[in-house]
């Protein structure tokens, strides 16, 4: 993908507040019905991945048609595989984790009074602020109350998602299937004098979305290679990661990724926290994940972004960081995923506006229409 | 023996005989860039197509405008121009069946000619990015189409070189 060039960046402060303002307001609108908002981010999502594989198939002859038909049934073989060989082993590693829960909990519990206790030695306001025993207190009253509650708020989650999730593949093929129709009838609501040009800009839009979405699926597909080999090279000896841990692992802090800044920080937290609870002892360990997580957040920031998604959303990082905080603020974990996709599609969207609207050719244009609309109304009126 | 006949009864009876083509569509397959596209190449052609309307006196495009649009004449008349040193100099009248912009199916550049709409004018539009994605997915298609446009500027060319005047839709 071409990167922008820098005369079309939001140089309207109005459109820089209106883009804002928008993405904001799409993230309060997307939660408040995030029901169904969820599983269309999820089919835009996956209408971008799969459109080159549809692509492929039609390259070797087949019409948009079959390749969709051809692809919907290698997905359901695969699904179906993939249930009946993954699931199985995913359940059973469940139950392990279930059975091995209260141990870890226990090491956590340790390592947490440990350190805290250790820093209650050293510095005497810790000492008077009781630390150690506030976080204990806080820890029992969480077990005591929680066990049952929670696992009924989980089930009623998975019970409220479950159908959400489901819509994600019909919503998919329908967007496969009819997307050039869509966007046919999306542009002849567009004014003949802006026609032209709205259709260069919805094209770059459409390439700026396909390259950002598919730029972020090999984004996360690097990001868990390396931490996953990192993570198993480090921790197989020990035995504290078997090879799929490491990989499961590594995806579950790329994905934290997607949240810029904060989420690097959280997932590299969460793999420190698990080589703590595994092996509390191991002090250098825990160093070496920590220097394994600033490395491949300088390869993420040197060679793989660059390789990837590219540099095409030109936004300062202070805008950045309080977009993301924003979006936490107004819609959760949800508005922390969404706060990026959205502003990047907000800033396309008041380009395209800010180059439309104000080309004073093309709005001459427009009114000299309505001037000729008008003209023709009244022709025989004798006015 | 008795398949033939019965096929031949089929036929009689009209139930293998296609549905007529979409009158737009008839427009397009006399346009010469689109001369040797199959009825089956022209439906899916149809998906790219966008159909607008003109107004008289209504500006389809400007000299020197970024353009990645070419058009197809379905009803009306449109008139080409370009600016001269002291008056604008007409290119002539495009009509029905005719097509104009293009050039711009070859590359995005400025436009070479003003277009305005003489009379009502229905034009269909096909943009230079869904072509290209539609001769990856189609590229027999997307051959036939850029042979096409080859064609039209070849023939302009040698025009060019007989020393005849520029035509309206070198736009």
């Amino acid at each position: 993908m071409k990167p922008l060039p820098d005369d079309r960046s939001l140089e309207h402060p109005i459109i820089l507040v209106a883009v804002i303002a928008g993405a904001l307001g799409s993230i309060v609108l997307l939660n408040a019905v995030a029901w169904l908002a969820f599983p269309l981010v999820l089919a835009v999502v996956l209408y971008y991945l799969v459109q080159p594989l549809l692509h492929r198939l039609q390259l070797s002859g087949v019409t948009p048609n079959q390749a969709l038909g051809i692809f919907l049934a290698a997905a359901t073989v695969l699904t179906v595989i993939a249930g009946l060989t993954i699931l199985p082993a995913m359940l059973n590693s469940l139950s392990e984790f279930q059975n091995q829960l209260p141990e870890y909990w226990g090491r956590l519990q340790l390592v947490m009074r440990d350190n805290l206790l250790s820093l209650e030695n050293r510095f005497a306001f810790a000492k008077k602020a009781g630390l150690a025993a506030g976080l204990q207190a806080q820890l029992d009253h969480f077990i005591a109350g929680s066990g049952k509650e929670y696992i009924a708020d989980v089930a009623i989650f998975l019970l409220h998602w479950l159908p959400s999730l489901l819509l994600v593949p019909f919503l998919t093929f329908f967007f496969l299937r009819d997307g050039t129709a869509f966007h046919r009838l999306v542009l002849r609501a567009v004014p003949n004098a802006f026609f032209e040009k709205t259709l260069i800009l919805f094209n770059r839009m459409d390439n700026q979305m396909r390259a950002y979405f598919r730029g972020m699926f090999g984004l996360t597909m690097l990001d868990t290679v390396s931490l996953g080999l990192g993570l198993w090279f480090l921790g197989h000896g020990p035995g504290i990661f078997g090879f799929w841990d490491a990989m499961v692992l590594g995806l579950i802090c790329a994905i934290f990724a997607w949240v810029p800044y904060i989420g690097s920080a959280l997932g590299g937290l969460l793999a420190v926290a698990t080589v703590a609870v595994k092996a509390p002892q191991e002090g250098g360990l825990i160093l070496a994940v920590v220097i394994l997580f600033l490395g491949v957040r300088l390869l993420d920031e040197f060679v793989y972004t660059p390789m990837t998604v590219g540099r095409a959303l030109r936004m300062h990082p202070l805008i950045t960081v309080m977009m993301i905080f924003s979006g936490g603020m107004l819609g959760g974990v949800y508005g922390l995923l969404l706060a990026m996709p959205l502003l990047g599609i907000f800033t396309v969207l008041g380009q395209m506006f800010g180059e439309i609207w104000f080309d004073p050719r093309l709005r001459a244009r427009y009114q000299a229409r309505g001037i000729l609309e008008k003209r023709l109304a009244s022709k025989d009126l004798e006015l | 023996m008795r398949l033939g006949r019965l096929l031949y009864l089929m036929n009689l009876l009209e139930l293998f005989r296609p549905p007529p083509l979409d009158p737009m569509l008839k427009v397009v397959s006399g346009v010469s860039i689109f001369k040797e596209c199959s009825r089956a190449e022209l439906e899916a052609l149809k998906l790219h197509l966008h159909e607008r309307h003109f107004l008289a006196g209504e500006i389809v495009f400007d000299e020197g405008e970024e353009g990645e649009g070419m058009y197809v004449v379905i009803r009306g008349k449109l008139q080409a121009s370009r600016k001269g040193l002291l008056k604008k100099k007409t290119l002539g009248v495009i009509k029905p069946g005719e097509c104009f912009g293009e050039m711009a199916l070859l590359g995005a550049g400025p436009r070479m000619a003003t277009v305005v709409a003489e009379e009502a004018t229905t034009v269909l539009a096909m943009f230079r990015p869904e072509l290209l994605s539609l001769a990856e997915a189609r590229p027999r298609l997307g051959f036939k189409i850029a042979m096409g446009v080859a064609l039209v500027l070849e023939a302009r060319l040698r025009r060019l070189a007989d020393g005849e005047a520029e035509e309206p839709s070198a736009t």
